[in-house]
């Protein structure tokens, strides 16, 4: 096998946009179960959706549904990275992310993009 | 080669599944085969015709065939050495 591809997935589009709030969480699972390593970064309104609870709310017609997504994403090995600002802007504290949620600043997502394969950002 | 004479190994009912489940449960399904397996995958989402194909390729795995039974589609894929 080819050595181990990854992926940083940056999502920016929160509960309100569910449709491209769950396209990142569909194309991150298709690369996971493709053994691509797959490192997910959340700004801006995005990191509502790792707010626990969150995710179970989020669902667009004709799409996978977000609280069967994340737990895909989770248990396949995908990081999860939550933009620290962003969080403190909304007052969200590690406390009220879902399990496996880190938040981080700018040089952690820069040092996972300038490491990775490729970047898609939505 | 007709799927008569292939055995399946296991079989995957992705039937009703959405992207990227079907692929997802595949990939989950294959990790606990052995080269040479074979399993065989039921799917229902009309985009699983490409990302079956796509995933069989890019995972070093082996498309034998697919076809269409009514509504759903059956893929059967062998599992590549060294995967």
């Amino acid at each position: 096998m080819a050595e181990t591809q990854k992926l940083v997935i940056m999502v920016t589009h929160g509960p309100d946009e569910p449709e491209l709030a769950s396209i990142p969480f569909i194309m991150a699972g298709g690369a996971l179960a493709s053994d691509v390593e797959v490192v997910m970064g959340f700004q801006a309104d995005a990191c509502l959706l790792m707010k626990k609870g969150v995710a179970e709310t989020v669902a667009a017609a004709g799409y996978t549904v977000l609280g069967e997504l994340l737990p895909t994403i989770q248990e396949l090995g995908g990081k999860l990275l939550v933009c620290s600002p962003c969080c403190q802007r909304r007052g969200l504290t590690e406390a009220d992310l879902v399990d496996g949620a880190e938040i981080v600043a700018a040089g952690r997502f820069v040092a996972e993009i300038t490491s990775a394969t490729n970047t898609l950002t939505y | 080669m007709a799927e008569t004479e292939i055995q399946a190994t296991v079989v995957v009912d992705a039937r009703g599944l959405l992207c990227p489940m079907p692929i997802v449960k595949t990939a989950k399904a294959m990790k606990e085969l052995v080269p040479g397996d074979v399993l065989k995958v039921m799917a229902t989402d009309r985009g699983s015709v490409a990302d079956v194909p796509a995933w069989a390729g890019s995972t070093g795995n082996e498309l034998l065939e697919w076809h269409q039974e009514g509504e759903t589609f059956v893929f059967l894929l062998r599992k590549g050495e060294g995967v």
